[in-house]
């Protein structure tokens, strides 16, 4: 009896030794990035790997807000890539980055994606869509800067109550893919990587909405990483810019 | 501290309309099957029982996504019968409407059926011995004495509509003002870094919501039983 509960309480025990005597995995990097980052980030973080082998990744990705707000609330990030620099801004004011770190990484252009029949072919046209996805403004960056353009030029009003907001910008292109709207604020970058269905019906002019900036830094337990900090500096190195240049970035 | 704008009042309103219509839509439904579980023999009927109880134990999200595959433009039944009829469903609040449905059914077919078992089939049989129909016989003996089964069974399905996010989000969209909830309004204030007082105060409404359904289950339960 006592023989057969030995056995049965045995591979417990050793699974719980074994996963205490685990080697402390000390060049894992936590990394919180937006959304719209994701392809290009898991691209980078694999080219880093390859010239630091003992360097690992955990990655989050996002809406900017969201994660900011994660970090805030103490998530264990040890580096964080915003799609604006509001929530950058918001994470510096609340002293959770390090503020000497902050570095902008890449740019990105704001693009209203559908199906290829429409006749849309500029922003004002869209009031006449039915359903419109945009990323929530209050932590989707993507939306922000698709609210910002739509309240400059004067037709916020007009579609509201048809606007979807999506959790980050990649659910806004699924839906316009899924054709379940007609029309969807995305990043150009989303456009090129992953429309299948819908294509580029405009390129929201600059002069509406701020630039599309993308601001990495370290966190406090970042910082201490040396990992870490060198894949910052990676990040802005010609190599790392030319794998972010293949996924639609752009660095000025 | 904190002032709700129109999209939260509004959330509020799409919260109880799209439980309300819910509840009201799947009443007849679940009376009929949890009719036919109990007093009726027929093959399938382990199908029937897995099929109604299985929203239970998925989990919401796969609900919407099925719905979705379902009724969205390019599903089954959006692609044969919704769209050549003009009837878009996914991303209104009829969506809301039936992701709160599926989610809610089994929860009222069980609080009638365990109401109905306890129904003595005596009653029914001596009902229809004296020449009432089957209808009459379901008006006049089965609904009065599984009332209380009907209320518990309702306010089970409205209380889990007025919580209902995983379906809902995905086959209702998120629509500030038309098919935005409390749940869903909720998120968004949550998942931004500065809205936590919103956020905070939406919860309220929906305790407070809540804590009503539950005194008033409650206070029905126990006049009910008063009266049996």
């Amino acid at each position: 009896m006592i023989v057969k509960n030995v056995f049965r309480i045995l591979p417990v025990v050793l699974a719980v030794f074994g996963l205490l005597t685990m080697p402390v995995q000390a060049e894992e990097i936590n990394l919180f990035a937006a959304a719209s980052m994701r392809d290009a980030v898991d691209a980078l973080c694999d080219a880093f790997a390859e010239i630091n082998p003992d360097a690992t990744f955990q990655k989050n990705y996002a809406a900017s807000g969201l994660l900011a707000k994660q970090i805030e609330n103490g998530a264990p990030a040890d580096m964080y890539i915003s799609a604006n620099t509001k929530w950058m801004d918001y994470l510096q004011g609340k002293k959770m980055v390090n503020a000497a770190s902050i570095a902008v990484i890449a740019y990105n252009e704001l693009v209203f994606v559908g199906m290829p029949e429409l006749k849309v072919s500029e922003l004002k046209d869209i009031v006449t869509l039915e359903r419109i996805a945009i990323g929530s403004p209050m932590s989707v960056p993507a939306g922000q800067y698709a609210m910002e353009a739509l309240k400059k030029s004067g037709i916020d009003q007009q579609l509201h109550k048809r606007l979807v907001m999506a959790r980050d910008v990649r659910e806004c292109l699924m839906y316009a893919e899924m054709g379940e709207v007609e029309g969807a604020f995305v990043y150009m970058t989303d456009a090129k990587q992953m429309a299948k269905n819908t294509r580029v019906l405009f390129v929201v002019p600059q002069e509406l909405y701020s630039r599309v900036t993308y601001p990495a830094a370290l966190t406090a337990s970042g910082s201490a990483k040396i990992q870490a900090a060198s894949f910052l500096d990676y990040l802005r190195t010609p190599a790392a810019q030319k794998i972010f240049a293949l996924f639609g970035f752009t660095d000025k | 501290m904190f002032a709700f704008g129109p999209s939260d009042y509004s959330a509020i309103f799409v919260s109880v309309k799209v439980a309300v219509v819910a509840t009201l839509i799947s009443l007849p439904l679940a009376f009929t099957v949890a009719y036919c579980m109990t007093f009726k023999r027929f093959k399938g009927m382990l199908v029937l029982d897995v099929l109604v109880n299985l929203p239970l134990t998925l989990p919401p999200v796969v609900i919407g996504y099925l719905l979705l595959m379902l009724l969205g433009q390019n599903g089954w039944i959006g692609t044969w019968l919704l769209q050549p009829l003009g009837i878009r469903i996914i991303f209104t609040w009829k969506a809301a409407v039936i992701a709160t449905m599926v989610v809610g059914f089994p929860l009222m077919v069980r609080a009638i059926r365990t109401n109905m078992e306890a129904i003595d089939r005596r009653l029914v049989d001596a009902s229809r011995l004296l020449g009432a129909g089957c209808f009459d016989s379901i008006f006049t003996i089965i609904v009065p004495l599984c009332f209380r089964g009907l209320i518990a069974g309702s306010l089970l399905m409205f209380a889990r509509g007025l919580g209902e996010f995983g379906a809902t989000i995905i086959v209702a969209g998120n629509i500030p003002g038309v098919t935005q909830t409390i749940p869903l309004a909720i998120y968004d204030y949550v998942s931004s870094p500065n809205r936590e007082v919103m956020a905070m105060a939406l919860c309220c409404v929906s305790i407070i919501i809540s804590v009503v359904v539950l005194i008033v289950h409650e206070w029905l339960g126990k006049r009910m039983g008063r009266r049996a």
